[in-house]
């Protein structure tokens, strides 16, 4: 069954369907609300929010639109409401943490790509780690355009961002990153 | 800015998919004269490679049933509360359509069409009047009534 399909049925009251967006995208969205508030805990909490929130609000989805970006954007109101009530300084401030520990890095994976050895293997934890400490915007942008691989014009519909302000952030966030690495890390092969 | 510090600027967006197709080609033709932006092209292309092979989080399983458990039962009520506002707008209009329906009675039983226009108050408006309240507070308890008998029944379930 397609993703139309499973929404339309969705739409009709099939809780089926429901079931099975759930489990197409239960990786995706965490994996993003885990980048955007870091606490496995929080991130799990407000999985399930969002697939509560997606059963009240779904006859209201306008099916022109696309259903992916309209489901992270849900997603992304319950988190950024989150961060907001419990830590505001989040929604700003990069925090500091033990390197080569993140919330990632933490998690158990059943999908760890196979890398070439424990050196890369150690490049890509370091590489969740430096992304833990970016604000909460710039890990936003960075795992949509290269983890979720939206399109540049879905990230501005999930964000509600004009598109040049996508560009920018990414262009900034991507600096930033590289930055966090050269200074945690430094003569890694990143640079 | 020179066209090498401006294709500098564009290295980043180029790994990440976000440039034009001729400012792609801009920054392909640059790379292949410049070896400073070749090879700082290069780095950030292993940075977005980098990104592309982070480990994927998964929830628990534990989670997951516990997200598509609550959503049914919400999506359920969603869907009980739809067909409530349906009944309950129906009952209104029902209701409506019976009390005026009531006027041609209360001509009946008491003075007449004519007595309903006096302004004044007179018999036909104080029995009208006395059987609309009936009417309305019957049925006001009644929906309150089902309404919290449902609640304890979703309560015990």
């Amino acid at each position: 069954m397609g993703l139309e399909s499973e929404v339309a049925q969705l739409r009709r009251g099939d809780l089926d369907a429901l079931s099975a967006l759930l489990t197409r995208y239960q990786n995706r969205l965490y994996r993003y609300l885990l980048r955007l508030v870091r606490e496995p805990a929080e991130a799990e909490d407000l999985f399930q929010q969002t697939w509560i929130r997606v059963a009240e609000k779904i006859r209201q989805y306008d099916s022109r639109r696309n259903f992916e970006a309209w489901l992270f954007t849900v997603a992304r109101n319950i988190a950024i409401d989150h961060l907001r009530r419990i830590r505001p300084q989040s929604l700003d401030e990069p925090i500091e943490g033990a390197p080569g520990e993140s919330a990632a890095t933490r998690l158990p994976s059943s999908e760890r790509p196979v890398l070439d050895g424990i050196v890369e293997r150690e490049r890509t934890s370091r590489l969740a780690h430096a992304l833990d400490l970016l604000p909460v915007t710039h890990r936003e942008v960075l795992t949509l355009r290269f983890e979720e691989e939206m399109k540049l014009e879905e990230i501005a519909e999930v964000i509600d961002i004009p598109l040049s302000t996508v560009k920018t952030r990414l262009r900034r966030a991507l600096d930033r990153l590289r930055q966090t690495l050269e200074t945690h890390y430094p003569g890694e092969v990143w640079q | 800015m020179n066209d090498h510090d401006k294709i500098r600027e564009l290295l980043a967006l180029s790994v990440a998919d976000a440039l034009t197709r001729a400012e792609e080609e801009q920054v392909m033709n640059h790379a292949r004269s410049c070896a400073e932006c070749s090879s700082e092209l290069d780095s950030w292309r292993l940075l977005a490679a980098g990104m592309r092979r982070l480990p994927t989080p998964q929830p628990r399983p534990l989670i997951v049933e516990r997200a598509r458990a609550r959503a049914e039962i919400r999506f359920a009520e969603e869907a009980e509360n739809r067909w409530h506002r349906i009944v309950m707008i129906g009952v209104i209009l029902f209701a409506w359509a019976l009390t005026l329906m009531s006027w041609p009675v209360v001509r009946l039983v008491s003075g007449g069409l004519l007595g309903m226009l006096d302004p004044r108050l007179n018999h036909a408006w104080m029995g009208f009047a006395v059987f609309t309240t009936i009417i309305w507070m019957t049925g006001g308890a009644a929906a309150v009534f089902l309404s919290l008998q449902q609640r304890r029944e979703r309560r015990l379930a």
